[in-house]
């Protein structure tokens, strides 16, 4: 198990006396790890803490054992931080943006020359890095942005949504980019509404639903903790065996012919179908499971949340 | 990946955003041909006074006119223009592309980002103040016998104190306005409102010739008192004007960025 290199405990925070974060409390310690929620559910209030940007009413906050935002500093000197909303730095080219975000880290002119040629090498951005920021299009704006984030050589990435806005050859370019980054050694932490993103890069999740935690931990607990939904179909599993399941306790999705799709709920074992079908009579010829997707499990995960 | 990252020094950071600015506004056309064009006065008022060392030398008329002093009045007006040329659009160009929490994630603290773009702008006023008038003193020192090495350096003292002066109230006025807007042309009109205004209230308060506020007349009795020893309460009033100014300037920036530099 790795150490955690992001800790919140009980983390509170208001905007506008509107409070945004309600007791934020989860060890982070993936390699890559997805920060995911509606809008408006605090994930960027969440980076501004993170960055020692926003501060926390009470709570803690650590980011590679430091404590914010006292440390802030050296938070944002080994962090690369690729913001939504924030474009690249105006009035030159792409390389001028690389090389000025490099030198705001403290690298000499020629060292950050150096190194943004290299991010940008490294980011497939050929000529094009010597024509106007102004003129680029969405991609070449990720992928600068990206480079702006890389060029010092940072120790942990945060990604806010930087596939937004992307076709979908860029967006699986970048993906795979960042992908690399994380298999280099390299920890992510990703902010993003696309679920297919969290699962294909992540291998952790904080799941942030109106300020709270709705789930914080590895990707694969959150969709086990969904037996899924179970389609089984045989003689006998008609419409009345489909109302008793339902009567057990069982969601039942569709019942046509001799097919039963349901979901079973906390009975993982199945225990009450085989009884019911024993008690019967009814002949079980194929049973499957459906596991379910990142994205089903998110939106079940937010539901238990807003019930509680 | 280096994780021996160090946190970089208020310095560099200041350094860096300060060299960027500088180096982006050099490649505008206007800012190239302010500092073509201030090749002029140097080259003129060392022709005079060339041409008064040599009358004085013939022993006909002493030309009881400091080439200096007049250089550093007739620089104020491209300091001026210099000022307004890249320190208005700074700020207000930065909150109108959404860039400012782009700094925040950075080692970038909003007295830093301040300090950065007032540097962007008292750079270049200090050169284009300083450059010549160190010419013109080495030249002086040349041409005149009865000029030493301490005399220059007084006159060096001189220069450098004019132009810090000049460079603090010119980049407040222009980068304060900056930050109070999302467009230049606007930040432009308030820069030179805090021209206007204050010397209309200084006239109505003290009359024509009463203690200026406005950066302008400030920086002219500044000269006036170091160089003709004239009216030397206007010239401290004029050069804390100044520094009035190049706080006031900073602590605008500073506060308005403090709350805009946040996701």
């Amino acid at each position: 198990m790795n150490e955690p290199w992001i800790q919140l405990k009980n983390v509170h925070l208001s905007r506008g006396g509107r409070p945004v974060l309600k007791g934020v409390t989860a060890d982070l310690a993936g390699r890559a790890i997805g920060l995911v929620g509606a809008n408006g559910a605090g994930k960027s209030t969440l980076i501004g803490a993170l960055l020692g940007v926003l501060k926390a009413e009470s709570g803690m906050i650590h980011v590679l054992d430091l404590d914010l935002p006292r440390n802030a500093m050296q938070v944002r000197s080994r962090a690369g931080v690729m913001a939504e909303q924030a474009g690249v730095f105006p009035g030159g080219s792409g390389v001028d943006a690389v090389v000025f975000a490099a030198m705001l880290n403290g690298l000499s002119r020629r060292e950050s020359l150096r190194k943004a040629h290299r991010a940008l090498d490294a980011l497939d951005v050929g000529e094009e890095r010597y024509r106007p920021v102004r003129g680029y299009s969405t991609g070449m704006q990720q992928r600068c942005k990206l480079a702006m984030s890389l060029v010092h050589d940072p120790e942990i990435l945060i990604l806010d949504e930087p596939t937004v806005g992307l076709d979908p050859p860029g967006r699986t370019q970048l993906l795979n980019l960042i992908r690399d980054l994380r298999d280099e050694g390299r920890r992510i932490l990703v902010s993003t509404h696309i679920m297919h993103d969290a699962d294909f890069l992540c291998d952790e999740l904080l799941l942030l639903e109106a300020g709270t935690v709705a789930f914080s931990g590895p990707i694969r607990d959150l969709i086990d903790t969904g037996v899924g939904v179970v389609v089984a179909a045989g003689e006998g599993l008609d419409a009345a065996f489909a109302e008793t399941l339902g009567q057990r306790g069982y969601d039942i999705r569709e019942q046509a012919d001799e097919h039963i799709t349901f979901e079973p709920n906390q009975d993982v074992e199945l225990r009450e179908f085989w009884q019911l079908a024993a008690e019967r009579g009814a002949e079980v010829r194929a049973l499957g499971r459906d596991l379910p997707s990142l994205e089903s499990a998110v939106i079940r995960a937010m539901e238990h949340t807003d019930e509680q | 990946m280096n994780s021996e990252s160090r946190t970089p020094t208020s310095a560099q950071v200041i350094a860096a955003i300060a060299r960027r600015e500088i180096t982006l506004a050099m490649r505008r056309r206007l800012v190239k041909l302010l500092f073509l064009g201030n090749l002029l006065p140097p080259l003129v008022m060392g022709v005079i006074l060339v041409v008064n060392t040599l009358v004085r030398g013939a022993g006909i008329e002493n030309l009881e006119w400091d080439p200096l002093a007049r250089l550093l009045q007739i620089q104020i007006a491209p300091v001026l223009f210099l000022a307004l040329g890249i320190g208005t659009p700074l700020v207000a160009r930065d909150r109108r592309e959404d860039v400012l929490f782009l700094y925040a994630t950075r080692p970038v603290t909003p007295w830093s980002y301040t300090a950065g773009k007032m540097l962007a702008v008292a750079v270049p006023a200090l050169a284009l103040l300083v450059i010549p008038a160190i010419l013109i003193a080495i030249l002086r020192m040349g041409l005149k016998a009865d000029f030493g090495l301490l005399d220059s350096i007084t006159l060096i003292t001189k220069v450098v104190l004019v132009a810090v002066l000049v460079a603090c109230g010119y980049s407040g006025v222009s980068v304060g306005p900056s930050a109070a807007t999302k467009k230049a042309r606007w930040a432009l009109l308030l820069a030179l409102m805090c021209f206007v205004i204050p010397s209309v209230a200084s006239d109505i308060i003290w009359g024509h010739h009463g203690y200026a506020l406005d950066p302008g007349q400030a920086s002219e009795d500044v000269i006036s008192a170091l160089f003709d020893n004239d009216n030397v309460s206007q010239g401290v009033v004029g050069a804390f004007a100044l520094v009035v100014w190049g706080v006031l300037g900073s602590f605008v920036t500073a506060t308005r960025i403090r709350r805009e530099m946040i996701p």
